[in-house]
This record gives structure tokens, C-alpha cells and sequence, in this order.
């Protein structure tokens, strides 16, 4: 799924290990969802959009990856 | 915007220490075992050693501070099991097929000691089905 977190991330300047940290997962896991090979659970965006203090929506637009576009 | 630098690396590097930690016991002890048994000639001792190296990996997998494996690993389990499951299922079905069949068609037959294999296989797919229909209830 297309997200915002490398770009938040570089934003704030912290590395994929302290993001890791911050949201208790693996830097693999981060690295993953950077590149759009691993979805996160609701759980892991709440905590990835507290942390970065906005909205799930703003991280993972549902109309930037074709979620919620009605017929 | 929270600018939250958390520098402190410790839980990752924790993590890895003890997914070493945890699977160098596993893997150590299960060496030992063998050398014990196959080796030396201590079957009894080799057993303890094996049983030790067991409740130390579970030991380490839930007495440890940090999480060891995220949500991803889970996932990933998940896909590997299934990916497993879905891989078995035809290699059973056709050697169950040809194990039946060539003996009527040749002077050929596969070796005795497949059939429990075989019926060991099915036995994880009834596993799977128990287990799936009592997740499926309780869901």
C-alpha cells in the first residue's frame, strides 16, 4: 500500500531503527512498509500516525491506492 | 508533529540477542543431543539435553523483555503455512495415486516406510481441518 511514512520519516530525520523503536516492531517491518510490500495491522498505523502525530489517512491515502472509490 | 528522536537502540539490539540467543540454544542443544546419542553413547543423557534446549528456547521466547517477533513475522508465518499446506496437497494426492496404481500396473511398488509419511500428511490435513472449523466457530 502506498504511504508517507519514509517521507515523514526523513521529515523528522530519524532512522528506520528508531522508528522501529518508537512503534515496538522490527526495522525489517519498517523497511517493508516503506516500500509497499508489507500492509500494517490498524494497530501498527495508530501507533505510526500517533507517532508522527496525524491521521492513518494522511499515512496510507485510501484514494491515492484505489480504497474507497465507489462504483 | 510530535519530534520524537527515540536514539535509544537498545530493544532492537535486545531483540536480536535474544533471537540468537533463543535459537542458539535450540539449535546448540539439538547438536549436543545428537553427539550425545549418536556419538558417545549416552541415549539417556542426550534426551535430557534435548528436553533442555526445548523448554530454553520457549523460555527465552516468553520470558524476554522485548518482543521478539512482530506482527510481521506472524504474517509471514501465516503465508509460509499456508504456502505449505497448499504445496503438500498435490504431492500427496498424486504419490497416494501413483503408490496405489503401480503396483497394478508394474513390477514396481513404493517403498513400504512412504505410506506412513503418507498417512502422517493427512493427518496434518485433518489437524487443519479440526482446528480451522473450531477458529471458524468461535469467529
Amino acid at each position: 500500500m502506498k504511504n508517507e511514512i519514509r517521507a515523514r520519516r526523513d521529515a523528522e530525520g530519524i532512522s528506520q531503527a528508531d522508528l522501529a523503536a518508537a512503534v515496538g516492531v522490527t526495522r525489517q517491518t519498517i523497511n517493508a512498509i516503506e516500500r509497499e510490500r508489507y500492509d500494517p495491522s490498524i494497530e501498527l498505523a495508530f501507533k505510526l500516525a500517533d507517532h508522527f502525530d496525524c491521521r492513518i489517512e494522511d499515512l496510507f491515502d485510501p484514494e491515492l491506492n484505489g480504497v474507497g472509490e465507489g462504483g | 508533529m510530535t519530534q520524537t528522536r527515540t536514539s535509544d537502540r537498545s530493544p532492537l539490539a535486545k531483540q536480536r540477542k535474544y533471537r540468537r540467543l533463543m535459537f542458539s540454544i535450540l539449535l546448540g542443544g539439538v547438536a549436543i543431543a545428537l553427539l550425545l546419542r549418536e556419538v558417545l553413547g549416552y541415549p539417556l543423557v542426550s534426551e535430557a539435553v534435548y528436553w533442555v534446549a526445548v523448554v530454553g528456547f520457549f523460555a527465552v521466547l516468553y520470558g524476554s523483555s522485548v518482543t521478539l517477533f512482530d506482527e510481521r513475522d506472524k504474517a509471514l508465518e501465516e503465508r509460509a503455512s499456508r504456502w505449505t499446506l497448499t504445496l503438500l496437497a498435490p504431492i500427496l494426492a498424486i504419490t497416494a495415486s501413483v503408490g496405489r496404481l503401480l503396483p497394478r500396473v508394474s513390477d514396481y511398488a513404493l517403498p513400504e516406510a512412504v505410506w506412513p509419511v503418507l498417512y502422517g500428511f493427512i493427518g496434518v490435513y485433518v489437524l487443519f481441518a479440526v482446528v480451522y472449523g473450531v477458529l471458524r466457530v468461535r469467529s
